[in-house]
């Protein structure tokens, strides 16, 4: 069930005083189940700022060679993730050395994006695969003038945002849209389960719901989940090391952020690597595989070895989580001007 | 129906409240301009780019220094502040610089005055202002104001994988080994006030000026380059000892 909630703040009405006249809130369809949507007063949604982002989503302006668009490797049909570890299929065709994270729910991301945490919102998070030159590969400059070659663009900016085409205007629209990105119709939702899967919740609060917390299955936080225990490489400015490569704090070694698992049936392969191809290998290292060092989370120590059956409960539960209204909305879907 | 009434009558509520603050003044014609200049020197000789120095018997060629001057504030001799709107500005003197990759070039600039104009008329004794950019705009690239930008290689993306500001950088050769000294973590974050050496009047009629000296020795004072050559993310407290030394002793009024 779905309750339509207004997202308004006050601080959003005060921040708007500069402005003659500030365009209404969009209203935003946010599952009863969830917590509130919180507030993003320095871009908060509009029906014209979300339209302009999904716009620029899925166009391929936005990459160097305009072949590549953020959908390129986030797509809806697989929960806006990509089928690789690691991808290859950015501008440059290099390998990628971060598996490109499913897009859900990301409005109640609050505590940093990327795997480690180092971007503190979407909008600064997205000048990231912007202008990588191993991801779009986007010369800021060319893209503003780009865009501005399209009379529609320059009004649709006018309208959401009532300024001129520039990067801070790119990154909020996008931001706005991925905010609209909300999974939470599927059938754990709905409380339909079978047997097996009944078992599997029941295992899975036990085992894994202290990470994956909350209606939305992530604690937005980071955790050492024992898949390595050597993070001495640091090459690449850290990215072997988790989050110490943003706190420098060796507490954080191998730290990664916890994804949620809402569509996980949809998003493989696994890890911030992509190291696991299927959410059997995913259980079985949680069952017996959790390899030990200073920063491994203590709730991975000790625990028992899963039977098959157990592992297969899991499992059943976990498909639960696949919401085929949000592969199939239609506003979230594929627009090009 | 009824949640569209009642945010609307909030609305206006808040919207006419903000309306108040246009025309306060009995005329704009009584504010005044005044001009911060930052000198950059090394010790007594003025800093140049490009160029040996001989700090502590040691030779320094420098390439880039750039810093953030933000939220600037004057203390009117009747205690009352003034805060200077959207102040966030770059003093900067760099050879050019490749932005993302080499996609575009920052040219080459020099830039160590600032001119405020706006300033309500008054004496002023104080002047407050920090090195950096607050927690707010250092930790969202898309809120605009002053002279941010994402576009002058100011902004890191790749570096610590943060999407923020750096709060400043200084670069060039230490004997010969390139060294290259930046902050930009919100602990980095300082607030420097100075009593100004006069009382300044500022209006309409006037023009008044202040400079302050950058002591590029300063800057590095304490740092062990020769076994850290690199000061960034990695080595975060002497990044706190850069933001120290911008704030206890690097910076200084002189007129």
């Amino acid at each position: 069930m779905r309750i339509v909630l207004w997202i308004v703040l006050l601080s959003a009405g005060l921040l708007a005083c500069d402005q003659s006249q500030p365009l209404p809130e969009a209203p935003v369809s946010v599952p009863g189940n969830f917590p509130a949507m919180p507030a993003t007063p320095g871009n908060p949604l509009t029906k014209e700022g979300i339209a302009l982002g999904r716009m620029l989503f899925y166009d391929t302006r936005l990459s160097g060679n305009n072949k590549r668009s953020c959908a390129s490797c986030h797509q809806q049909s697989l929960a806006f993730a990509d089928s690789f570890a690691l991808s290859n299929r950015g501008v440059s065709g290099k390998q990628l050395h971060r598996s490109a994270p499913a897009l859900i729910n990301l409005a109640w991301a609050s505590n940093g994006l990327f795997w480690e945490g180092g971007s503190t919102n979407l909008e600064s998070q997205a000048f990231g695969p912007l202008t990588n030159e191993d991801e779009m590969a986007q010369n800021l400059y060319e893209l503003v003038a780009e865009l501005n070659g399209v009379p529609t663009y320059v009004s649709l900016f006018k309208s959401a945002f009532n300024d001129n085409i520039n990067a801070a205007n790119i990154v909020k629209a996008l931001a706005q849209f991925e905010r609209t990105l909300i999974s939470g119709n599927s059938a754990y939702d709905k409380g339909v389960f079978n047997e097996q899967e009944k078992r599997g919740l029941i295992l899975f609060n036990e085992r894994c719901r202290s990470c994956h917390a909350t209606e939305l299955f992530t604690d937005n936080g980071y955790h050492n989940n024992g898949i390595d225990s050597d993070f001495s490489n640091d090459t690449l400015e850290g990215i072997y090391q988790g989050r110490f490569r943003v706190t420098y704090d060796s507490a954080d070694l191998g730290k990664f952020k916890t994804p949620t698992l809402r569509n996980i049936a949809l998003t493989a392969p696994f890890m911030h690597d992509g190291r696991f191809k299927t959410l059997e290998e995913v259980v079985q290292h949680y069952s017996n595989g959790i390899k030990i060092s200073a920063t491994t989370d203590n709730r991975l120590l000790h625990q028992q070895v899963l039977s098959a059956a157990d592992q297969a409960a899991i499992i059943a539960f976990l498909h639960t989580l696949t919401d085929t209204t949000f592969i199939h909305n239609t506003q979230l879907s594929n627009i090009q001007l | 129906m009824k949640k569209i009434s009642i945010l609307l009558s909030i609305a206006t509520v808040l919207f006419s409240a903000c309306s108040k603050d246009d025309n306060k003044d009995t005329a704009d014609a009584i504010k005044g301009t005044t001009t911060l200049t930052f000198d950059a020197k090394v010790g007594s000789e003025d800093f140049a780019l490009n160029k040996d120095f001989t700090i502590s018997g040691t030779t320094y060629n420098f390439t880039q220094l750039r810093y953030w001057i933000s939220n600037v504030t004057l203390t009117n001799t009747d205690g009352t502040v003034y805060k200077v709107p959207s102040s966030y500005y770059l003093l900067e003197e760099n050879n050019a610089i490749a932005v993302q990759d080499g996609k575009f070039e920052y040219p080459a600039t020099k830039r160590e005055d600032v001119s405020i104009s706006g300033i309500p008329a008054g004496t002023y004794n104080r002047i407050t202002f920090s090195i950096g950019i607050d927690s707010t705009y250092n930790d969202n690239l898309s809120l605009q104001s002053g002279e941010l930008s994402q576009l002058n290689g100011m902004t890191n993306i790749a570096w610590m994988w943060h999407t923020s500001y750096i709060f400043s950088s200084l670069k060039g050769t230490r004997a010969g080994t390139a060294i290259t000294i930046e902050t930009g973590l919100n602990t980095n974050y300082r607030t420097l006030s100075f009593a100004l050496p006069a009382n300044v009047t500022i209006n309409s009629g006037t023009t008044s000026h202040f400079t302050l000296d950058v002591d590029v020795i300063k800057i590095i004072d304490g740092l062990d380059l020769a076994t850290t050559p690199t000061v960034g993310a990695a080595v975060p407290a002497m990044m706190t000892q850069v933001a120290d030394n911008y704030s206890t002793k690097a910076i200084t009024v002189s007129k």
